[in-house]
C-alpha cells in the first residue's frame, strides 16, 4: 500500500512541478529579460536574453491600472510565449498585435474593459500611450486577422479564451482592441477581425 | 505528456538498471531504493524530455503572416482535399475554348464536401459542368441559382454525389462537391470560352489561377446569415456577399505537395502565320507549325499562384487588320466581326493628369515597387505645358498637391521622392480616392485634355459600386487603369477603363513596366477612332450587335462585334471620327467569313452584360427573367443561374456524417501576405498543477486511512 502511495505523491508532485515550472518559467524570465531589455536599449541593437534563446525583447506592455508591466518578446511562437508576451506582427510599419498565454502574463486581460489604459515602450525608450476600444472573443478556426485592415497605429493583445478552463487548446480568442490617445485618428476603419 | 513518458522503454530501463546495483541488500530495502532511485531518473528524465518534446513541437507553430487551416482543436492541419486542375485549352481565331478539369481527391477518412471558390478569365463564358466519380459521367444542368442551391442542397442532404458551380463575380466562381468519399477522387469538368485579348499586334490569353484577397469596405453586418459561408471576411453593408467571395489565402507549402497544382496545354490555331508565342508569366515549351502552335508551360505542373499569360504574333507583315467568323447554331445565324482602326495621330495635346495609386495592404511586396515604378514612368511622360497631381490611398485618400501643378522640374521632384516613398498598408478606399481626384479643382489652364491614371491591383468586393461613382463623377475626364501584381482583378480594371471610356493595360513583372506603359501611354495620347458608327447589311429588328455602342477606339486596339441573325453576306460598314477630324471609313466583305464556334454563347453573355448595364444605367435591379431565359436558351452561366450536376444513387450511408471544407487558394507570387492566424495562447499549467494537487490530495487521504486503519 505503501507503495502505491510513494508513486502517487511523487507522480503528483512531478505533474504538479511541471505545471508550476510554467508560471515560474514566466515569472523568472521576466527578471532576466528586463536586463536584456535595457541593454538593447542603450545600444539599440537586438540583445538575446541567453545566447541559446530564439527571442528577443522588443518592447515593453504596461496596464498602469492593473500594476502590470512586462517585457514583450519577437514572435507568436512557443518558445517566446512562455517568457513574455510575443509580438505576433507589427514594427516599424502597421498595427502592433501582441499575443500572450492566459493564464501567465495575458491574466490580466480578463478584467480589462473598455477605456482601459494601455503603455507601449520602444527600444528608443519612446512610451505610447493607448486606449482600449474594444473588447471581443473570437472563433479562431472561422477567423484570420486582416493586418491590411486595421488601423496602422492600433495594438491589438491577443489570449486565449475562456480564462478559467483547463483545455489549453480551446479554439477562441479574446482580443483588446487599443488606439492611441495622444493623437486621436478617426475611427473610422473598423477592423473585420 | 506524462503517458507518454511512462510509456518511453528508456524509463524502463532505468527501473531495471538500479534494481541491478544493488544486489546485496534484502528484498525489502531494496525495492524502497530501487523506487526511489527510479523515479528520481524518472524525473530527471522528464526534465530532460520536456525541453526535446517543446522543441518537438517548435516546428508546427505558427510563423508570423502565415496562414493555416485549423481543425476544431485549433491545431494546424492540412486540407483533407487534394486539388489538381487541368487546363485544355483551344483557341481558334478570336475565341479560346477550355476545358478545366478539377479534381478533389478526398486524403481524409471522413466523407467531404468541398467549397472552392476559383477565378476565371474575366470575360469568361461559363458553359458546361461535368462530374466524374469512378466510371460515372453526370452531365450538369443550367437552373436558376436558388433552385440549383436547392438541388445542390437536397443531394448533398441525401448523400448523393453533387456538384454545382455559381458565379460570385463576372472573374469569381465558388464550385462545391459534395459527399466525396473517403481516398476518393470526384472529378469536376468547367467548360469556357474567353475572348483571345488583341492589342498592338499580339494576342494575348490570360489564365487566373489564384485570387488577390479583396479588401471589403462598409461596417460589418452583425447579423448576417451564416449559410454558405465559406470566406474569411464577413459581409458589410457595402460587399454583402464578403464571405462568399474570400477563400482563405495559404502558401503554397502550406498544402500538400501535391495540391494546387495545374498542367495546363494550349492548342492555338491562330489563322494566320506564327512569328512566335511567349509569356511573361512563365517559361513555355512551343511548338509552332504554320499556323498551329501547342503550348505547355515548363515543368510540367505549375503552382497555381499567378496568372499564366500567353501571348502570340504574326510574322511581320502578316498582322491580321480584319476578320470575319460565321457560325450557325439552331438555325440562327451569328457573325463576328474584328476591324482594326488605322494608326494614325493626331496633334500632341496639352494633359492634365492624375495618377491615382493604391497603396493598400494588398499591394505590399512586388506589387508596390512595380506600381512605384509605374508611376514614375508616368511622371517621365509628361511634357512642359501639362499639368499633374499624385494621388495615394489605403484607408484615407491623400494627394501631394491641393490642385494639379504644371509639370515643372521641381515639382516633377517634389512627385518622384514622394513616390520613391510610399509604402503599402492598410485598406482599399476606393471610393474616397475616386471622390478626392473627381472633385479637385482643374488646372487654371484652358483647353487642357483631362485625364486620370489609376495604379492598383483592383482587389476591392464593391467593384459595381466604383463603377458607377466612376461613370457619374468624371464628367470630361478620361480613366485609365493600369493592372500590377501576379493576380490582378482584370474584370476591376477592364470594367473602370471602359466605363470612364479609357484603356487599361496590366503589368505582369518589373521588367515589363516600361514596354506596358509606353504602350498605355501611347494610346493616351488620343482615341484614334471616336464617333464609331457600324452598319451591318440587312440590319432588322431581330438582329442586336454586342457590344450595341462600343466606345472609343484607341492605338492598336480592335472593334470586335457579335451579331445575331445577319447571314454571311454583303458588307459591314465601319466609320468614325480620326484625331484630326476627318472621317474615315472601312468595308469589309462578309462573304469570306471562317467558320467558327462559340460565337452564340459569346453573344449570350454580352447580351447579359448589356441588360446588366442598362439596369445599372437606370439605377433599376437587372431584368431577371429575361437574363434567365437567354442563358438557358444558350446554354451559358449568367449571375443569375447556376449549374448542378446531381448522381441519382445516394452513396453516403446515411449514419455517416459529411465533413465540409473550405479549399484556400495559393497567396499570390511576390506579395506579402496580410492574413494572421491567432496563435496558441494557453498553458498546460493550470491543468497540471490541477491533476497534480488532486493527486497529492488523494495520496494524502489515502495515507491518512491507511493510518487510521493501523492505529
Amino acid at each position: 500500500m505503501s507503495r502505491f502511495l510513494v508513486l502517487l505523491t511523487s507522480a503528483s508532485l512531478i505533474v504538479l512541478m511541471f505545471g508550476l515550472w510554467i508560471p515560474f518559467k514566466a515569472l523568472v524570465a521576466q527578471e532576466l529579460l528586463e536586463q536584456a531589455w535595457s541593454e538593447s536599449q542603450a545600444q539599440q541593437t537586438e540583445q538575446r536574453p541567453w545566447p541559446w534563446a530564439d527571442t528577443w525583447p522588443v518592447a515593453r506592455l504596461e496596464l498602469p491600472e492593473f500594476g502590470v508591466s512586462m517585457i514583450v518578446l519577437e514572435g507568436g511562437h512557443g518558445e517566446s510565449l512562455a517568457f513574455g508576451p510575443g509580438r505576433v506582427f507589427g514594427g516599424e510599419h502597421g498595427p502592433l498585435i501582441l499575443a500572450g498565454h492566459r493564464d501567465t502574463h495575458f491574466r490580466h486581460l480578463q478584467n480589462v474593459q473598455p477605456g482601459n489604459q494601455l503603455r507601449v515602450q520602444d527600444q528608443s525608450r519612446r512610451w505610447q500611450e493607448y486606449e482600449v476600444t474594444d473588447v471581443a472573443i473570437v472563433d479562431s478556426r472561422t477567423e484570420a486577422i486582416d493586418t491590411h485592415q486595421l488601423p496602422q497605429d492600433s495594438v491589438l493583445l491577443i489570449t486565449c479564451y475562456p480564462f478559467d478552463t483547463l483545455d489549453a487548446r480551446g479554439p477562441l480568442r479574446y482580443v483588446v482592441k487599443a488606439r492611441p490617445t495622444t493623437q486621436k485618428g478617426p475611427n473610422n476603419a473598423v477592423a473585420i477581425l | 505528456m506524462l503517458l507518454t513518458l511512462f510509456a518511453n522503454p528508456a524509463a524502463r530501463a532505468g527501473f531495471n538498471a538500479s534494481r541491478r546495483l544493488t544486489p546485496k541488500l534484502d528484498a525489502r530495502k531494496r525495492l524502497r531504493i530501487a523506487e526511489g532511485v527510479s523515479l528520481w531518473l524518472a524525473v530527471l528524465m522528464m526534465l530532460f524530455v520536456h525541453p526535446l518534446y517543446a522543441e518537438a513541437s517548435e516546428g508546427n507553430e505558427e510563423r508570423a503572416g502565415q496562414l493555416y487551416l485549423m481543425d476544431g482543436q485549433s491545431s494546424w492541419q492540412q486540407p483533407a482535399l487534394v486539388l489538381d486542375s487541368d487546363f485544355k485549352v483551344q483557341v481558334s481565331g478570336l475565341l479560346a475554348q477550355t476545358r478545366l478539369t478539377r479534381s478533389f481527391k478526398n486524403t481524409s477518412d471522413q466523407w467531404q464536401e468541398g467549397v472552392f471558390v476559383f477565378p476565371l478569365p474575366e470575360k469568361a463564358t461559363v458553359y458546361g459542368l461535368e462530374m466524374t466519380v469512378g466510371e460515372r459521367r453526370v452531365v450538369g444542368r443550367l437552373e436558376p441559382k436558388a433552385q440549383a442551391r436547392k438541388t445542390y442542397d437536397k443531394a448533398k442532404a441525401a448523400g448523393q454525389h453533387a456538384a454545382t458551380v455559381e458565379q460570385q463575380r463576372p472573374n469569381m466562381f465558388t464550385s462545391r462537391i459534395a459527399n466525396i468519399p473517403p481516398g476518393e477522387t470526384v472529378r469536376v469538368d468547367i467548360r469556357y470560352q474567353q475572348p483571345v485579348s488583341y492589342r498592338h499586334g499580339e494576342f494575348e490569353l490570360r489564365l487566373p489561377t489564384t485570387l488577390t484577397p479583396r479588401y471589403m469596405p462598409g461596417e460589418t453586418i452583425a447579423d448576417a446569415p451564416k449559410h454558405w459561408q465559406s470566406g474569411w471576411a464577413t459581409p458589410t453593408d457595402q460587399v454583402p456577399d464578403a464571405h462568399e467571395i474570400s477563400p482563405f489565402t495559404v502558401r503554397a507549402d502550406d498544402v500538400s505537395p501535391q495540391s494546387h497544382r495545374a498542367t495546363i496545354a494550349l492548342d492555338i490555331e491562330s489563322g494566320f502565320p506564327l512569328a512566335e508565342v511567349t509569356s511573361p508569366s512563365h517559361s513555355l515549351h512551343t511548338n509552332i507549325d504554320g499556323t498551329r502552335a501547342t503550348v505547355t508551360p515548363e515543368g510540367d505542373r505549375v503552382l497555381m499562384n499567378k496568372d499564366v499569360i500567353v501571348r502570340w504574333r504574326a510574322l511581320a507583315g502578316r498582322e491580321p487588320a480584319a476578320a470575319v467568323f460565321h457560325q450557325q447554331w439552331q438555325g440562327q445565324d451569328f457573325l463576328m466581326a474584328m476591324v482594326l482602326p488605322p494608326e494614325s495621330t493626331g496633334p500632341v495635346l496639352r494633359r492634365e493628369l492624375q495618377f491615382v495609386i493604391d497603396t493598400s495592404g494588398s499591394m505590399a511586396g512586388e506589387s508596390m515597387v512595380q506600381a512605384r515604378e509605374a508611376l514614375l514612368r508616368g511622371l517621365d511622360t509628361l511634357r512642359p505645358g501639362d499639368y499633374f497631381n499624385v494621388i495615394q490611398f489605403n484607408s484615407q485618400a491623400h494627394a501631394l498637391f491641393t490642385q494639379p501643378v504644371p509639370a515643372e522640374r521641381h515639382y516633377l521632384a517634389r512627385a518622384r521622392h514622394y513616390v520613391h516613398n510610399l509604402q503599402a498598408d492598410g485598406g482599399t478606399e476606393m471610393t474616397g480616392a475616386l471622390s478626392l481626384a473627381m472633385s479637385m479643382n482643374r488646372a487654371p489652364v484652358e483647353a487642357l485634355v483631362q485625364q486620370m491614371v489609376f495604379i492598383t491591383d483592383g482587389a476591392v468586393g464593391n467593384e459595381s459600386a466604383l463603377f458607377e461613382k466612376i461613370r457619374q463623377g468624371l464628367n470630361e475626364r478620361r480613366l485609365f487603369t493600369v493592372g500590377i501584381g501576379s493576380a490582378p482583378n482584370m474584370h476591376f480594371l477592364r470594367e473602370a477603363a471602359r466605363w470612364g471610356r479609357g484603356e487599361y493595360t496590366a503589368i505582369h513583372n518589373s521588367g515589363e513596366v516600361n514596354q506596358a506603359l509606353k504602350k498605355l501611354f501611347a494610346a493616351m495620347e488620343a482615341p484614334v477612332l471616336t464617333d464609331l458608327e457600324v452598319r451591318w447589311p440587312s440590319e432588322g429588328s431581330e438582329s442586336n450587335p454586342v457590344p450595341s455602342k462600343p466606345g472609343d477606339l484607341f492605338l492598336g486596339r480592335p472593334l470586335v462585334q457579335v451579331i445575331q441573325g445577319v447571314p454571311a453576306a454583303g458588307e459591314l460598314d465601319v466609320s468614325g471620327k480620326l484625331p484630326g477630324g476627318r472621317r474615315w471609313s472601312t468595308r469589309l466583305n462578309l462573304n469570306h467569313a471562317a467558320p467558327a464556334t462559340g460565337l452564340n454563347r459569346h453573344w449570350a453573355r454580352g447580351q447579359i452584360d448589356e441588360l446588366m448595364d442598362t439596369a445599372r444605367l437606370d439605377g433599376e435591379s437587372p431584368d431577371q427573367a429575361r437574363i434567365i431565359r437567354l442563358s438557358m436558351a444558350h446554354r451559358v452561366m449568367s449571375p443569375f443561374t447556376s449549374f448542378v450536376a446531381v448522381e441519382e444513387q445516394p452513396v453516403r450511408p446515411a449514419a455517416e456524417n459529411l465533413e465540409s471544407e473550405q479549399l484556400p487558394t495559393l497567396l499570390p507570387a511576390g506579395s506579402r501576405s496580410g492574413m494572421l492566424r491567432y496563435p496558441q495562447t494557453a498553458t498546460f499549467w493550470p491543468l497540471f498543477s490541477a491533476l497534480g494537487l488532486v493527486g497529492l490530495m488523494f495520496a494524502l487521504a489515502v495515507a491518512m486511512l491507511n493510518r487510521r486503519a493501523t492505529a
